[in-house]
C-alpha cells in the first residue's frame, strides 16, 4: 500500500537519533545556565494537616540560601486555574492534603545547601483525619478531604449527586432479553509513570520576561498556568520543551514550574528544579486505581444485549484532568468496544488524601478494558464459544447501534458517534489469531495449552480501543528556506513517541523534499504556533495533520511561483524529488531550491479543521484506534510465578508513517501494561498514607528478562486508513495499553482454571486464586 | 556540611582533568555538573536503573554509586567519548541504535550502549540470552528491549565483519 510514497511508510532513522546516541541531546535536567541556582521542596509528612506555625528564619540564615517560599509569601492562586479539578488546593497551601504535598520551596547556590535548608525549616502541624481508600472515602462518616465541598465525591456540571452518568438504549429491556447474565467485580491497580527523567524545570527571567525550559507534554497549557499564576501576559512567558522525555501522561509540571519561576524572580537568578526519584513518585500524579462492578447480558447465540458498569475510582487530592478518565472508560470501552445494544455507566470519582491522579497511557481504557475483557471471556465460556470467535462476532462495527452522544458532552471534549475506524477490529483480531497460531493452540475451555507437572501453559485474547484525538484544534507552520530546505513549527513536543520524525516524513513527502531536508522545531511557545500538546494520542491525528496541511499550503504557494515560469496553471504541477514538475511533462521542472532562492518568503500555515463529521449521518465523529492481543503464559502452580512466553499484538494506526516507530510504541505500551499488573505495586501505608516503596528496587519495572525474547514479541501493524488523518494515519500509541492485562488474565485462566478478578497478577495473587495461600 | 575539597586526577574520554572534589560528590555529578558531560543520565540516582552507566577502565560501573574521589587515576569513558575522536564516526552500536530505532525517549540509551560495548569487548559473538543477561540491570521505561537486543546483535555482526 505504501509503494506510492517516497518517504512515508519507510523505516527511517529517528530525526533525533544521532544526538541521543551521542549524548548531545540536552534534556531539561541537563541544562546549566550561568549563576544558576537549585530548587528543593519541603514536603508534608502528613496526609492531612493544617500548618499552625512555620519558621524559615534558620533556613534563610544558612549561607548560600537565597530564597524560601511558603504559603505566607506566595500568591494565593490555584496551580491549575483553568481546570475544575485543579481548583482545590493553593500553590502553597496552609492546609496540606496528602503526604508529599509541597510545604515550602528553597533556592540555594548548591543543591546540597538547598537540601540542608529544608531540614532547618520548622513546621508545626495540626494533624487532621485522613482517608486513602476510595470506598472508605465514600462512607457517610468518612473524613472529608475538603470539608468546604461537603462530600468526597468529585462534582462537576456533568455529575448528578457526585455520579457521572452515561445511559444509552434501555439496559433493563436488554437484560430482560438476555438468556444469561454475567456479573462480577473487578479491580485495576494504581500505577506510576516512572518517567525516566524525573520532574525537571529551569526558569530564567530577563527583564520582565520569563523563559521556562520544562519537560512537559503540554507547553501551551503550562504557559497559560504561568501567565495566570504569576499575573503576567502570555507574551511574557516562553515555555521551551525541545526534548520532553518519557511522557506516558506524566509530563505536566504546573506547580513545580510556577514555584521555580517565583524563586527565579525573587532571586534574580536562573533556578533549576529536578526531583529525586522518590520525590517524583510522591510529588507528581499517577494512574487511577479502580473498582468496577459490571453486568453483561448475552443471548444463547452469543449476542450481547446490555452492559451495566459501576466504576469507582480514586481521584486523590486533586487532578488536572477533572473527571475525563472515567468519562473515557464510559464512552470508549463501555460504549464502543462491543455491540452492547444498551449501556449504562455510573462513575464515582472519589476524592482521597493521596496524591493527584492524572493522565497515563490509555487514560481510562486500560482500567475499563481490564474489567470488560475479563467479563467478556466469562461470557464466551458461558456460551461455549471460542473467545476469538466471540470477539469477532461482537466487536463494534461501523453503522451499529451505538452511542450517539449528541446529548452528552464531557466538558470541552465532545464525543460523537462510532465511526468507520472500528471496522478494523475484524482485521486486528484475525491477523493476531493467525500470527499467534490461535487455532492450533486453543484446545477449548478448561483445557490448558500444555501441562507439565506443576507448570501449566495457557493462551488468552483481548481486544481494546482508545480515542485517537483529544479534541481541540492544532496548527503548524512550514517555512521554506532559500536553499529549498524547510523548517516546520509545531507546539506539540516529541516525548520519545517519534513525533519529530513522523512530522518530518510527512512534510518531506508532501513537498517532494528529502527527509533530511526537513527540520522540525517543536514546542517553543514564543515561536511555534498554537497547539495544545501531545496527549490523548492526538499527536498524529492533529499535530502532524496540521503540519501536513501547512506543507500543502506551502506547496501551493511554490506552485503559484512556478506556474508562470513553466507556462502552466498551478493545478498542472506536482512536487517530487526536490523539483516542481509539470505533471504531464516530467521533463519540465524547476528545482525547489531555485524557486525558494528567488522567492524566499514562502510560508505555509494551517489549522486542522476539527471536529470531523461522519459521512453517513453528518454527526460529529469520535475517531478511535483499536487493537487485539494474544498472550501465551506459563503458570507455576506451586510458586504462582507467571512466565510470559509470547505476546502478539495487532494495532490499527491508519497508515504507518514510520513502521519502526509504530513497533516501538506498541512495545512500549505492551511492556508498561505488563508492569502495571505483573510487578508494579505502589504500596501506600493504610494508616498514614505514606508510599512505602518510592524507589526502583521496590517498585519494580519490567526488565529485559521479564519480557519474551525477540521472536516472541510480535507486533502487527494494521493499516486501515482514516479519512481524516495525514495520509490516513492516526494516533495509536495508547491503545496498546488496553489489551495486555486482560489477555494475560485470560491466559492464566486457560492455564489454571481460576479467574483473577483483582488488580494484580503477581505470584501471591495467583496463589491466592489457586487457594494456596497460607 | 563538609567543605574539604580533595584533589584528584581523572581521565575522561582520553582527556586528563585535575579536579577538586567534595568527599560526597558522585562520579555522575562530577561528569554532569563539573565537566558538562550530561550524556550520562540520572534516572534513579541510587544504582537501580543503569542509566548512569559509564565505563571505568573498560568495565561498566554505575556512576551514581561511585564517589568521584574513588576514581582517582581511573580512565573513564562516557557516551560523549564513544564515537571516533578524529572522524566523529559513530561506534557500530551507536550506528545500529540509529538505524533500528534502538531508543525512544533516550534516557536509558547511553547506559545501554556503554553496557553493550563492554559486553561486545568481552564477547564479540553473544547469543540473544547473553545480550539479555548483560542488559538485565538497565531499565528502559519505553519498553524498547526487543529493538535494543536487535541493535546489539546487529552491532556484533557489524564488528565481526571488520567494519
Amino acid at each position: 500500500m505504501s509503494q506510492e510514497f517516497s518517504i512515508v511508510g519507510k523505516r527511517l532513522p529517528r530525526a533525533d537519533a544521532i544526538e541521543k546516541v551521542k549524548g548531545e541531546a540536552k534534556f531539561t535536567s541537563d541544562m546549566q545556565l550561568p549563576q544558576m541556582m537549585h530548587a528543593k521542596f519541603l514536603r508534608s509528612p502528613h496526609a492531612h494537616a493544617r500548618i499552625t506555625r512555620i519558621d524559615t528564619s534558620k533556613a534563610e540564615a544558612l549561607s548560600g540560601v537565597k530564597c524560601v517560599l511558603t504559603h505566607k509569601n506566595v500568591p494565593k492562586v490555584h496551580p491549575v486555574p483553568q481546570v475544575p479539578g485543579g481548583k482545590f488546593e493553593y500553590l502553597l497551601d496552609e492546609t496540606v492534603h496528602c503526604v508529599g504535598e509541597e510545604v515550602a520551596a528553597v533556592a540555594a547556590v548548591a543543591k546540597e545547601i538547598a537540601e540542608e535548608a529544608l531540614k532547618l525549616i520548622e513546621v508545626e502541624y495540626e494533624v487532621l483525619p485522613a482517608v486513602f481508600d476510595k470506598e472508605e472515602a465514600m462512607k457517610p462518616d468518612a473524613p472529608l478531604v475538603y470539608p468546604e465541598l461537603g462530600s468526597n465525591l468529585y462534582q462537576s456540571p456533568r455529575t448528578i449527586d457526585g455520579m457521572l452518568p452515561l445511559d444509552w438504549g434501555d439496559v433493563e429491556k436488554g437484560f430482560a432479553e438476555a438468556d444469561y447474565i454475567l456479573e462480577g467485580t473487578y479491580e485495576s491497580p494504581l500505577q506510576h509513570h516512572v518517567s525516566p527523567e524525573p520532574r525537571s524545570v529551569v526558569c530564567q527571567w530577563i527583564g520582565d520576561k520569563l523563559t521556562c525550559w520544562a519537560s512537559t507534554q503540554i507547553p501551551q497549557k503550562l504557559r497559560l498556568e504561568l501567565s495566570v499564576c504569576l499575573d503576567i501576559p502570555l507574551s511574557s512567558v516562553r515555555v521551551i520543551s525541545t526534548y520532553s522525555v518519557g511522557g506516558y501522561g506524566a509530563k505536566d509540571p504546573e506547580k513545580t514550574a510556577t514555584l521555580t519561576a517565583l524563586l527565579a524572580k525573587r532571586t534574580g537568578r536562573p533556578v533549576r528544579a529536578v526531583f529525586t526519584r522518590a520525590e517524583d513518585f510522591i510529588g507528581t500524579h499517577r494512574r487511577i486505581d479502580s473498582k468496577i462492578h459490571a453486568r453483561l447480558g448475552v443471548k444463547r447465540d452469543g449476542a450481547i444485549t446490555a452492559l451495566y458498569t459501576k466504576m469507582i475510582t480514586n481521584f486523590g487530592k486533586g487532578s488536572q484532568v477533572a473527571n475525563f478518565v472515567p468519562a473515557c472508560s464510559a464512552v470508549d470501552t463501555c460504549s464502543m468496544l462491543y455491540r452492547y445494544q444498551n449501556s449504562k455507566f455510573e462513575g464515582y470519582h472519589v476524592i482521597t488524601n493521596i496524591q493527584d491522579h492524572g493522565a497515563m497511557n490509555g487514560f481510562g481504557d486500560p482500567e475499563a478494558g481490564f474489567c470488560i475483557e475479563r467479563l467478556i471471556d466469562e461470557a464466551a465460556e458461558k456460551i461455549g464459544t471460542d473467545p476469538v470467535e466471540f470477539r469477532l462476532k461482537n466487536c463494534m462495527r461501523y453503522g451499529d447501534k451505538g452511542m450517539e452522544l449528541d446529548c452528552v458532552a464531557f466538558g470541552p471534549i465532545k464525543w460523537g458517534i462510532v465511526g468507520p475506524d472500528v471496522d478494523s477490529f475484524q482485521e486486528c483480531i484475525q491477523r493476531v489469531a493467525e500470527k499467534a497460531r490461535w487455532k492450533e493452540k486453543w484446545k477449548g475451555w478448561k483445557t490448558p495449552v500444555e501441562v507439565r507437572g506443576a507448570k501449566r501453559r495457557g493462551i488468552g485474547v483481548a481486544i481494546g480501543m482508545h480515542h485517537c484525538v483529544a479534541a481541540t484544534q492544532d496548527s503548524a507552520t512550514v517555512k521554506m528556506n532559500q536553499d529549498g530546505t524547510a523548517d516546520v513549527f509545531s507546539s506539540d513536543p516529541d516525548i520519545g513517541q517519534g513525533l519529530r520524525t513522523a512530522m518530518a516524513q510527512v512534510v518531506a513527502e508532501v513537498l517532494g523534499l528529502r527527509y533530511e531536508d526537513v527540520n522540525v522545531i517543536l514546542a517553543d511557545t514564543s515561536v511555534t504556533p498554537y497547539g495544545p500538546g501531545v496527549f490523548g494520542s492526538r499527536g498524529t491525528s492533529l499535530g502532524i495533520n496540521a503540519a501536513y496541511l501547512a506543507a500543502q499550503d506551502a506547496k501551493l504557494k511554490l506552485f503559484q511561483i512556478a506556474a508562470p515560469r513553466l507556462e502552466v496553471e498551478p493545478e498542472a504541477l506536482e512536487a517530487k524529488d526536490g523539483k516542481v514538475y509539470v505533471k504531464r511533462d516530467r521533463g519540465r521542472g524547476i528545482p525547489i531550491a531555485e524557486l525558494c532562492s528567488v522567492s524566499p518568503q514562502v510560508t505555509g500555515n494551517a489549522v486542522v479543521p476539527y471536529p470531523w463529521r461522519d459521512e453517513r449521518t453528518g454527526k460529529e465523529i469520535a475517531p478511535v484506534s483499536v487493537a487485539a492481543t494474544i498472550a501465551e503464559v506459563e503458570v507455576d502452580t506451586e510458586t504462582g510465578e507467571l512466565d510470559v512466553l509470547r505476546i502478539t499484538s495487532a494495532h490499527d494506526c491508519g497508515r504507518a508513517i514510520n513502521p519502526q516507530i509504530i513497533e516501538n510504541q506498541i512495545d512500549l505500551s505492551v511492556i508498561m501494561a505488563n508492569g502495571w499488573v505483573r510487578s508494579e505495586e505502589f504500596v501506600i501505608d493504610k494508616n498514614l498514607g505514606v508510599m512505602l516503596n518510592p524507589n526502583l528496587l521496590d517498585y519494580k519495572l519490567m526488565t529485559i528478562l521479564d519480557m519474551p525474547k525477540r521472536e516472541d514479541m510480535q507486533e502487527i501493524i494494521v493499516e486501515f486508513p482514516t479519512p481524516w488523518g495525514p495520509f490516513g494515519a492516526k494516533g495509536m500509541s495508547e491503545t496498546a495499553t488496553t489489551t495486555q492485562a486482560p489477555a494475560l488474565a485470560n491466559a492464566i485462566y486457560n492455564a489454571t482454571g481460576v479467574r483473577i478478578r483483582g488488580d494484580h497478577l503477581t505470584p501471591d495473587r495467583v496463589l491466592e486464586a489457586l487457594g494456596k495461600t497460607t | 556540611m563538609l567543605s574539604v575539597l580533595i584533589p584528584i586526577v581523572l581521565t575522561v574520554n582520553g582527556e586528563k582533568y585535575e579536579l577538586s572534589i567534595g568527599p560526597t560528590e558522585t562520579l555522575a555529578d562530577t561528569l554532569r555538573e563539573k565537566l558538562g558531560l550530561t550524556g550520562t543520565k540520572i534516572m534513579c540516582n541510587e544504582g537501580e536503573c543503569g542509566a548512569c552507566t559509564v565505563l571505568m577502565d573498560g568495565k561498566p560501573v554505575l556512576s551514581c554509586l561511585l564517589l568521584a574521589v574513588e576514581c582517582e587515576g581511573k580512565d573513564i569513558l562516557t557516551i560523549e567519548g564513544l564515537a571516533a575522536p578524529a572522524t566523529g564516526e559513530l561506534h557500530p552500536i551507536q550506528k545500529t541504535f540509529v538505524e533500528r530505532s534502538g531508543m525512544q525517549c533516550g534516557v536509558c540509551t547511553p547506559g545501554m550502549i556503554l553496557t553493550a560495548k563492554a559486553l561486545l569487548e568481552e564477547n564479540i559473538n553473544p547469543t540473544e540470552d547473553e545480550v539479555r543477561e548483560a542488559l538485565a540491570g538497565n531499565l528502559c521505561r519505553c519498553g524498547n528491549y526487543k529493538r535494543i537486543t536487535e541493535c546489539v546483535l546487529a552491532a556484533a555482526e557489524m564488528m565481526q565483519g571488520g567494519k
